[in-house]
């Protein structure tokens, strides 16, 4: 993969926002004990931060650093609204549960701070398909916590229950949110560890070998 | 005994470890004490104006707009953040060029946004919180507890980032981790 690709598709694996950046990791460990509550975050995050990024991409560059990072922050507060009331539609009661971490959505660091030193270096279908693959960066690893805390924590998958001997209820505390993500990061550095590694031998290998 | 159930009352109340607001930034700041420092104190000013604010905003704002709360709260913080920059610019150059980056860090995140609305929210619960003092005193103590879990972390940072810790656990992996543990803990005191 040349660096371009790389930098257009690695939001899923090669540099995942949670994963890889640390960021917006507030609701997957608090919110994605259960998977209706990541449907419902999957929801929130994507139609924020992609309708908010495309439109701050039409923020002036000439302005100073501060005045753009204020105008994102208020574009995504503004974009908010009529996101909540569309999620109020399809989660009613899913979006109770979220509660404060629908907002704090809004202020993620990808809206606020990646614009600027990520997507908007970039030209703008470029930008638009490396904030698609980051938005299902984030998706994929909501939803996966989601499930498997879900299965762990309570013993069932979307509200159905499946036959568990074992069920760690500490899974869906905060504290279980953490060390669940803590593990998760290091299983994913572990593997991209190890493709990096096969690539390396890969390409230091003879003809004959390959 | 009074210090003792004030650190609990404090520890419990935190809110990276009971609510991971601003957990991230934590992270960012995590590579030495002074950044950590530097940005626990700011989000502390940030959490403490900020929920002056918020109680205008809280008090002023009819219950049918409430959806726009966080727009308001934007702009609140925004005005901080272009206050805080201008004031240390006026305070020396050497200040500002060594502040800036914290005020730019600290501004818009989960730790100082989060803190607003879970003030709000309470204040909202209990209508005998609804006073300025008490958001005054809750955004102080949300920076407070900002500092206190960036002391737990720094204690153990360099550990968690030894070579003794493997490869793909080192870092910001065994942080997460080593936070659940405390987090564990604090939820055992409530």
């Amino acid at each position: 993969m040349n660096s371009r690709k790389k930098a257009l598709l690695g939001g899923v694996l090669g540099d995942n926002i949670v994963l890889s950046g640390l960021m917006v990791i507030s609701p997957v460990i608090i919110c994605g004990d259960t998977l209706k509550n990541a449907e419902a975050l999957v929801y929130a995050f994507t139609a924020l931060t992609f309708l908010s990024v495309l439109i701050c991409s039409f923020v002036p560059e000439r302005l100073p650093y501060t005045v753009k990072i204020i105008l994102y922050a208020m574009i995504s507060a503004v974009i908010y609204i009529p996101v909540k009331l569309a999620a109020q539609e399809f989660f009613p009661g899913v979006i109770e549960r979220i509660g404060i971490y629908f907002p704090l959505l809004a202020v993620n660091s990808l809206i606020v701070f990646q614009t600027e030193a990520r997507f908007f270096r970039m030209k703008r279908t470029d930008m638009a398909v490396s904030l698609i693959f980051c938005i299902i960066g984030f998706d994929a690893v909501m939803l996966i916590t989601g499930v498997l805390r879900e299965l762990f924590a309570y013993g069932t998958i979307n509200n159905r229950i499946v036959d568990m001997n074992t069920v760690i209820s500490g899974l869906s505390h905060p504290f279980g949110g953490f060390i669940f993500l803590g593990l998760m990061c290091g299983v994913y550095r572990f593997i991209r560890g190890l493709i990096s590694k096969n690539n390396e031998v890969r390409s230091n290998a003879d003809v004959s070998d390959r | 005994m009074f210090l003792i159930d004030e650190l609990i009352a404090l520890l419990a109340a935190n809110l990276i470890l009971s609510q991971a607001l601003g957990t991230s930034t934590m992270f960012i700041a995590a590579d030495s004490k002074k950044n950590m420092l530097a940005t626990s104190c700011i989000i502390t000013i940030f959490t403490t104006l900020g929920s002056v604010g918020a109680y205008f905003i809280d008090s002023l704002l009819p219950d049918q707009l409430a959806d726009l709360r966080l727009l308001l709260y934007t702009v609140i913080i925004g005005v901080l953040y272009v206050v805080m920059l201008t004031v240390s610019y006026y305070a020396g150059k050497g200040w500002f060029a060594d502040f800036r980056k914290y005020i730019h860090v600290s501004a818009f995140n989960c730790a100082v946004m989060g803190t607003l609305f879970t003030i709000s929210g309470k204040a909202a619960e209990d209508s005998s919180s609804f006073d300025l003092g008490w958001y005054i005193s809750a955004g102080f103590e949300a920076g407070i507890g900002f500092v206190i879990a960036a002391l737990l972390l720094a204690a153990a940072y360099r550990k968690l980032n030894s070579a003794k810790v493997p490869e793909a656990f080192r870092g910001f992996p065994a942080m997460l981790v080593y936070l659940g543990i405390i987090s564990m803990a604090v939820y055992s005191l409530k």
